[in-house]
């Protein structure tokens, strides 16, 4: 029996291990971050989990248990099954042209001996930037007419191209500004990647008489293979869950042509207030960013030092 | 000969390089100067044709009409308070997480840090809708609360706060201790100035994605008078969509706040992005 209690008390003894004025301070910060993330992290995506298995609406308390309706109800649904398309598309795009570029960039902008700082900054304008300010910006430069870009094309005797109001557009136009505004970022991560390779590799071919090209191609990159894979998961990551841009310049139009996963889901639970839908939605991103997170980590796992 | 040798020279001065990556930062600054061209120009010289790059007449009509019907200080106001403590908030709380989880010893501490940590891989869109419905249930919809409240720590601060304090050296803390130092006295004066680094690398990123924030505050702030920026700036270009020099001049409006700061706090946001890869 003594032992038992014994056993109990060391159980829900949390902290022990410590003493005095340390456990205070633990408790006085850990056990609010341990409710914390119960309460609004834990517990809400255990909520979307509950839902996505409901007829739950937006403002109503009562709902009921429909099974794996919504999930079948989704991906026979031709805009959802787009937006999925969509997003895919989207984010590889995006990220293949992002890193190439970036890559090129970094390379080109390693070794000048002045102004690197000076273009490095411009370099951060677009990341620093709401996205939403930026969908402005782009909005006004794709405008059909009066646009710039549609203005430069006509300069040149060049026919006019329908950016965003264009089924065939609207998805690459897009893309075009996502790659604008994550190359630089990118650029100053390769950088960062690039000087960290120990000097004694570049040095030993340059005497067996290697070109740039040839030391950039075959010691560089394969050193900075690493920092590459992080930047291409991390971006398509980031880019499955792309909303802003979207929402204020196309709004998932012209005829779901730009319709995307994170668009879908606000749709279905603030317009249409069916939650049960949109949360089997999110349910969906959940497991695709999940298990490219997973992979992040497998490939990653020195890099952490936990 | 010669030939070899300018070429050489060339190649020396990184000449190609310069010129494309000059091109290139060319291609990151158009957009935000054809921002600000267009946001001086005049309505009919706007949608002329030929196009003008400068404005023929310079005005600041765009900006007088766009700080009105935005009510620009009222909305600077709204989104720089909750901003700034939002920011106070998750900084001060993940920099005593990571203390707490850097330097103290106690049971299951590795199971609750990855407890805490795993909540990094969460996307916003699979706990927003019930976290939504908590937030009307609290009577919280249109409250500030509802923006700082759900969004009160880090984990990634958390993090690299921890991270960073394995760089603190035991013997210091121990030898404050010796003197009779308490744990908080600890905390504030000793370890909170050797973290001056990393802490003004999380506030100018926290600050900047606090200010820029936008799902959110879109869903829960639905009174005009409460909105953040970018909501606003939103439904302003909504409003007035075919208005592109009172469009450009709120767009300015929008983003100047974010780069003074960032000019002011360049050199931690630099540090922060090549340091630890932070986005």
């Amino acid at each position: 029996m003594t032992s038992l209690i014994l056993r109990t008390k060391s159980f829900f003894n949390l902290f022990g291990g410590i003493n005095g004025p340390k456990k205070r301070m633990t408790l006085f910060i850990v056990v609010p971050a341990i409710i914390y993330y119960l309460i609004l992290r834990y517990y809400p995506v255990f909520q979307t989990m509950i839902l996505s298995l409901t007829d739950a609406k937006l403002l109503k308390k009562e709902y009921q248990f429909v099974g794996f309706e919504n999930y079948a109800f989704i991906f026979k649904d031709p805009p959802f099954v787009k937006a999925i398309l969509n997003t895919t598309m989207y984010a590889l795009a995006t990220t293949l042209f992002t890193v190439v570029l970036a890559l090129i960039l970094a390379f080109l902008l390693n070794p000048l001996p002045y102004g690197n700082n000076f273009m490095r900054l411009l370099f951060y304008l677009p990341m620093i930037t709401s996205g939403i300010a930026i969908a402005t910006i782009w909005l006004w430069l794709y405008q059909a007419r009066f646009g710039l870009f549609n203005q430069v094309l006509g300069y040149y005797g060049i026919t006019p191209v329908p950016w965003l109001i264009s089924k065939e557009w609207a998805l690459p136009s897009l893309i075009i500004m996502a790659i604008w505004g994550g190359v630089g970022y990118d650029a100053i991560i390769f950088i960062a990647g690039i000087r960290g390779i120990p000097t004694e590799y570049n040095e030993a071919a340059k005497i067996d008489g290697a070109t740039d090209w040839q030391m950039a191609l075959y010691i560089t990159l394969p050193l900075m293979s690493r920092v590459i894979v992080f930047i291409v998961v991390t971006s398509i990551i980031g880019s499955f869950q792309v909303f802003q841009q979207v929402f204020l310049m196309t709004r998932g139009g012209p005829l779901d042509s730009t319709r995307v996963i994170s668009l879908s889901i606000y749709d279905y639970a603030f317009s249409r207030l069916k939650i049960g839908v949109s949360a089997s939605m999110a349910f969906v991103l959940f497991i695709i960013v999940g298990v490219l997170t997973v992979i992040q980590l497998r490939m990653q796992r020195e890099d952490w030092e936990l | 000969m010669s030939n070899a040798f300018a070429f050489r020279t060339l190649k020396k001065l990184h000449l190609l390089n310069y010129i494309i990556v000059g091109l290139v930062a060319a291609t990151m600054v158009l957009p935000f100067l054809w921002m600000v061209l267009t946001s001086f120009k005049m309505r009919g010289e706007i949608l002329s044709f030929p196009p003008s790059f400068f404005p023929k007449v310079w005005t600041i009509e765009n900006y007088i009409d766009a700080a009105s019907r935005l009510n620009v200080l009222r909305i600077y106001w709204n989104t720089l308070s909750v901003a700034v403590t939002k920011t106070f908030i998750q900084i001060y709380l993940s920099a005593l997480l990571g203390f707490v989880f850097g330097k103290y010893d106690f049971k299951y501490k590795e199971i609750i840090f990855y407890f805490i940590l795993a909540t990094m891989i969460l996307p916003f869109e699979v706990y927003m809708i019930p976290l939504y419905r908590m937030m009307v249930a609290a009577k919280w919809g249109d409250s500030y609360l509802a923006l700082i409240v759900p969004m009160m720590f880090s984990a990634y601060a958390t993090f690299l706060m921890r991270q960073f304090m394995f760089t603190i050296p035991n013997d210091l803390l121990d030898a404050a201790r010796m003197d009779g130092a308490g744990e908080w006295f600890i905390f504030h004066r000793l370890v909170v100035p050797l973290c001056k680094p990393v802490l003004a690398t999380l506030v100018s990123f926290y600050f900047m994605w606090n200010w820029n924030d936008f799902l959110w505050p879109l869903i829960v702030i639905s009174n005009k008078e409460k909105m953040m920026l970018p909501v606003a700036l939103s439904g302003f270009v909504a409003e007035h969509g075919t208005d592109y020099g009172l469009i450009m001049a709120g767009a300015v409006m929008a983003t100047l706040p974010v780069v003074v700061v960032f000019v002011i706090f360049q050199r931690y946001v630099v540090q922060g992005i090549s340091l630890t890869g932070l986005k």
